[in-house]
């Protein structure tokens, strides 16, 4: 269900940003900022995260800057070298997901 | 690097544009090589089998009737004679000698073909409203060879409610049909068995006067509990049986074949026919008494007989916010009385209701102008990362204080808005053959001379000069000009009544924002002058 999801925001990004371009008031911008929910969030809190960010996607709220925040504990972790795609960042006891700007497939 | 990075957006972007003509001439392939052949087809099939021999005449088998068999095929005659002819205000309905509704003619003056001729509902071949099947082979046998016997062969409903009995006299019992006639043309029908028999009486097939690819056909069931099912032509294999129906319709686009009862709930077989498209069967014993109607599936007359009934009209999924809608237009036509006009008078209520927030939008977006030269500062500075300069770009907007987007969510309420519209003009039988002015005589058909979508484009194109953009990449700027040319195509075979919403609405953007551009254009002269009036009184 969740890679249906990520597939369509996939070709959201790809093909249909072109008619709403240039529109969203908030950064990251709403496919952004769902497509991270959906990577790192559970399906349905996902869901309702990126229902909520849209209906404030306009000139009644003043937009900005607006990370993804996530519920999320950590356990056995493995200490490696990793690719960081991510920061998890915390914040009031949550994570804020910040985009590694560097992050190469 | 860097270089390697840019070839490869710009290829990105190449394919992105190969895709959308691709899909655009996808689009126009499918409609002239796909749907006008199956258009032809259909007219040529039904040319062939109107001389073709009637099929089978199996009634659909029950689980807990012991005493059906294996479906009895049993060949009747071609052409059954007219027995009955009943006028009414609104059609003139035809009897057969097997005790069926032959034929329905619609009398109203909106309902004629391409010909100019009124409209016939049903199809030679297929199967007729009150046909009665029995379960049991041998009565079943009977019933399509004895001749129906009518009490009158003339009947005017057009003053007052007629009253019709068709008596059907078999070895071993009778069948008779008490047909209540009403003068708007819908019809009360009580059958009885003289000897207990189980049998199934039907709504008939779907009328066939238009039934395509762009909107459902087949049946429609409306259950007790409030939920709708929906068989589409085509798409059924075997016999389903259903209970606690409280309305079972055969719909094409526009008209519809109805029993229903909303006293006593039916039970109903879904049985396929050669095509697997669905046949209505409602299950009875000794008698069972029923309201119908067959016509256009227009909200009032539907919702004059019972409001339940106008679930009939169905627009695909899109229903929940689609009925809304036409009743929306429906409440504003009652007052303009043009649907061309009723059209373009929701596109301005909707401007109306949004304009605050546009407004906000659009001055914010001004303001941007006066801080272009920093803007330009970022944009190079982050050149070929478009998520480094947009959260630069955020940070910056949040500095000065404003906001120049319109958000996601306008945006993304224009879709549900616009898909409401095409199927409201698609499936509502009022807007068939609506006119506006001059050339455009019918909303829910193409504009035959390209004149609406050319317009919506232009004014499109317009609206993108107008409006201050901060597309950073140079290729991705190109497309997005492009896209009024790419619109204006799509537009060209989409009905008229839609080319026309979206075409006001690029109008009222374009004077919306024409109007903030010449108010901050003022504002800054004035600001000009206020400068330099205070500089001179600093000198004197």
């Amino acid at each position: 269900m969740k890679y249906i999801i990520l597939k369509l925001l996939a070709f959201y990004q790809k093909f249909l940003t072109l008619l709403s371009f240039g529109s969203c008031r908030y950064y990251p911008t709403c496919s952004q900022y769902s497509k991270q929910q959906f990577e790192t969030n559970s399906l349905f809190k996902a869901l309702y995260f990126t229902i909520i960010r849209i209906l404030k996607c306009n000139q009644l709220f003043d937009g900005g800057i607006d990370y993804p925040s996530i519920e999320c504990k950590f356990n056995n972790i493995k200490y490696k070298k990793i690719n960081v795609k991510y920061w998890y960042v915390p914040h009031k006891n949550r994570y804020l997901i910040i985009k590694n700007w560097d992050f190469k497939k | 690097m860097n270089d390697k990075k840019n070839v490869n957006k710009q290829d990105t972007q190449k394919r992105i544009f190969m895709a959308m003509i691709l899909s655009f001439i996808f689009f126009i392939a499918y409609d002239f090589l796909y749907m006008q052949p199956q258009q032809e087809y259909h007219d040529q099939q039904t040319q062939q089998t109107s001389t073709s021999i009637d099929g089978k005449k199996a009634a659909p088998q029950v689980a807990s009737s012991s005493n059906s068999t294996a479906a009895p095929a049993t060949k009747t005659t071609i052409a059954q004679d007219i027995i009955s002819t009943i006028k009414t205000n609104k059609n003139i309905i035809q009897i057969d000698s097997l005790g069926r509704i032959a034929q329905v003619e619609l009398l109203e003056s909106q309902y004629i073909d391409e010909n100019g001729k009124q409209i016939k509902l049903f199809s030679n071949d297929q199967l007729r409203p009150l046909e009665v099947r029995f379960s049991n082979r041998d009565i079943n046998a009977q019933a399509f060879k004895v001749s129906v016997v009518a009490s009158q062969s003339n009947i005017d409903a057009t003053n007052g409610v007629q009253e019709l009995v068709l008596t059907q006299k078999m070895s071993n019992n009778t069948l008779t049909k008490v047909l209540k006639i009403y003068p708007d043309g819908h019809y009360d029908v009580t059958i009885n068995v003289s000897n207990g028999a189980e049998f199934f009486v039907t709504p008939g097939f779907r009328p066939d006067v238009i039934a395509d690819m762009y909107a459902d056909h087949g049946v429609l069931l409306k259950m007790n509990d409030g939920t709708l099912t929906i068989v589409e032509d085509e798409d059924l294999a075997k016999t389903v049986n259903f209970t606690g129906v409280k309305f079972a319709s055969a719909f094409d686009r526009y008209y519809t074949t109805i029993l229903y009862n909303f006293h006593k709930s039916l039970a109903i077989s879904l049985m396929p026919d050669n095509n697997e498209s669905p046949q209505i069967f409602i299950h009875a014993k000794d008698n069972i008494e029923l309201t119908g109607y067959m016509g256009p599936k227009n909200y009032r007359d539907l919702s004059e007989l019972n409001k339940d009934l106008t679930d009939a009209i169905e627009y695909g999924w899109f229903t929940f916010i689609a009925k809304p809608m036409f009743l929306m237009l429906q409440y504003i036509h009652d007052f303009v009385g043009n649907w061309g006009w009723t059209i373009v008078l929701i596109t301005v209520l909707i401007k109306l209701i949004l304009y605050p927030l546009a407004y906000k939008g659009m001055v914010s977006m001004n303001r941007l102008k006066e801080l272009q030269p920093k803007i330009k500062e970022l944009q190079d500075k982050y050149k070929g990362d478009p998520q480094k300069s947009g959260a630069k770009m955020m940070e910056f907007y949040k500095k000065e204080g404003v906001n120049p987007m319109g958000g996601c969510l306008p945006i993304l309420l224009q879709i549900p808005v616009f898909f409401a519209i095409y199927r409201v003009l698609l499936n509502s039988i009022e807007l068939k053959g609506a006119e506006w002015i001059l050339w455009i005589n019918d909303l829910a058909e193409m504009d035959p001379y390209y004149v609406l979508p050319i317009l919506m484009g232009a004014t499109m194109y317009i609206q993108q000069l107008i409006t201050p953009n901060q597309i950073q990449d140079e290729m991705q700027k190109k497309l997005f000009q492009f896209l009024p040319v790419i619109f204006t195509f799509f537009f060209l075979w989409f009905p008229a009544g839609l080319t026309l919403y979206w075409f006001i609405n690029n109008l009222f953007t374009v004077g919306q924002q024409y109007y903030v551009n010449t108010l901050f254009a003022k504002a800054k002269v004035q600001r000009h002058e206020e400068h330099l009036s205070h500089k001179h009184t600093k000198k004197d």
